[in-house]
């Protein structure tokens, strides 16, 4: 019989190694950090991990399970390690961290950002108000929808003259 | 033993998102500007991905895992819309397609946000948090071409000509509709969903002054898809298409045009693109990279 306290050691450590986990596209913040950890049950056996993609079809899922797995699996001591992605519930920008938000800005992407409502015209050079990562001012603008990956999008921000980019918001 | 009909539900939304997802990465390296570049290549990533979720769902009732769906089938086991394996063409068809559809695919996925199927039910919401972004490329380009220069709007109108009596048959219905229907899975008939989309597409077209592409499209009509062994599908679906204004609304009147994408048919369209999205997988099955 385990006890109680084993399997909690446990789980705490596999919440550490998934703190140490790097999101493949955006080294600075881990799996963790992106609120992409849903659930993580620990048995006497066995260790499951739930995680959210933060876009469904992001290219990098397959890649940030195995490092998931094979970060779970040192810290699970020989349990066996069961690693799945799950689409409910969605994920959305809200589950970023207040470190994920930190670090995020650090690498120049704006975590979180309120869309503008109504048409805007085509380049999507609507006021977007979301904060720029560099200077903090709000005079910014969303250039495009589409970035360097299906969860990013790309803005310009008019004070400090510096694009950047921003999570899309999905809530 | 008959397919489970969720079956024929998850393939055929599914088949649309791979196809079409397909078609709009071809855009990649080709678009009109670099914006549109990145637009295409991200939604074509968007919906491959979504139709790999629903294969992931499939993958149960059809026992096969979703490479084996998306690429281990032949070209008749496919069950997406024959508008979705259309190629790009012009600017003007591939805006008025993505338009047409993904007005479609909001309307149908709005529906099955209540469907019995509880797991299709959540995949379809955290779907849709993704299509929005699709819609709004898609109204904006609506907007910008139907209100800009005359070359500009000649070129939609004659993509929406082209393109509307073929999205009229992502309505068609599906063979096990009913068994849908009364299980819940489908909350509304394929059928209720067209009126819905109608009502939508055509209200947009009349602000835009463009609803003639309804009217001429009811003397397009016919049926002009040849099955990839060459012959053409005679009997009812050969009633011509047609929109008609009754009572202050756009309904749908006769058949459909492309008709036979759920149930396996395919235009010589789809051989090029079948034979390129499976090449890889047929050549090396099981390859991983």
């Amino acid at each position: 019989m385990v006890s109680a306290t084993a399997t909690e050691a446990i789980e705490r450590r596999v919440r550490d190694a998934l703190e140490g986990v790097a999101d493949p596209e955006i080294p600075a913040c881990s799996v963790a950090d992106l609120g992409m950890v849903e659930r993580v049950a620990v048995t006497h056996d066995a260790v499951e991990v739930d995680l959210l993609p933060t876009f469904v079809g992001c290219p990098a899922k397959d890649l940030i399970g195995d490092d998931v797995r094979r970060a779970v699996e040192r810290a699970a001591e020989g349990r066996a390690v069961q690693v799945r992605f799950v689409y409910d519930p969605a994920w959305t920008t809200e589950r970023i961290t207040a470190r994920g938000r930190e670090r995020l800005r650090g690498v120049g992407i704006a975590p979180h950002w309120d869309r503008p409502s109504g048409p805007v015209a085509v380049p999507l050079m609507a006021t977007s108000r979301v904060p720029c990562p560099f200077c903090g001012s709000a005079d910014t603008v969303m250039e495009s929808s589409w970035g360097p990956t299906p969860c990013r999008a790309q803005h310009w921000c008019r004070s400090c003259r510096n694009p950047f980019e921003g999570f899309k918001e999905k809530a | 033993m008959p397919d489970d009909p969720r079956l024929d539900l998850l393939l055929s939304l599914a088949d649309d998102e791979l196809i079409l997802g397909h078609r709009h990465t071809e855009w990649t390296g080709w678009a009109p500007y670099l914006e549109e570049d990145l637009a295409f290549s991200s939604i074509g990533q968007d919906e491959i991905g979504h139709a790999r979720l629903l294969y992931e769902l499939a993958e149960p009732l059809a026992e096969r895992d979703p490479d084996a769906q998306a690429f281990g089938r032949t070209p008749e086991e496919y069950r997406h819309a024959i508008l979705c394996e259309r190629p790009n063409g012009d600017w003007g068809y591939t805006m008025a397609r993505q338009w047409l559809y993904d007005e479609a695919d909001d309307v149908r996925l709005a529906a099955l946000e209540g469907s019995s199927f509880a797991e299709l039910a959540a995949a379809v919401k955290t779907v849709r948090l993704e299509e929005r972004y699709h819609l709004e490329h898609a109204r904006e380009w609506f907007r910008r071409l139907a209100g800009g220069s005359v070359e500009a709007r000649q070129r939609f109108a004659e993509g929406l000509e082209a393109a509307l009596p073929e999205a009229m048959a992502l309505f068609e219905a599906l063979p096990s509709e009913e068994e849908l229907l009364a299980g819940g899975a489908m909350p509304r008939s394929s059928e209720v969903l067209l009126a819905e989309w109608l009502e939508r597409v055509g209200r947009d077209l009349e602000e835009a002054s463009l609803d003639w592409v309804l009217s001429a499209h009811q003397r397009a009509g016919g049926e002009m898809v040849p099955t990839s062994s060459g012959e053409i599908e005679a009997g009812p679906t050969l009633t011509v298409p047609g929109v008609k204004r009754l009572e202050g609304r756009w309904v749908h009147v006769g058949g459909f045009a492309g008709s036979g994408g759920r149930r396996g048919r395919r235009s010589e369209d789809f051989g090029p693109l079948w034979e390129e999205m499976t090449g890889l997988y047929r050549a090396i099955p099981g390859a991983t990279w």
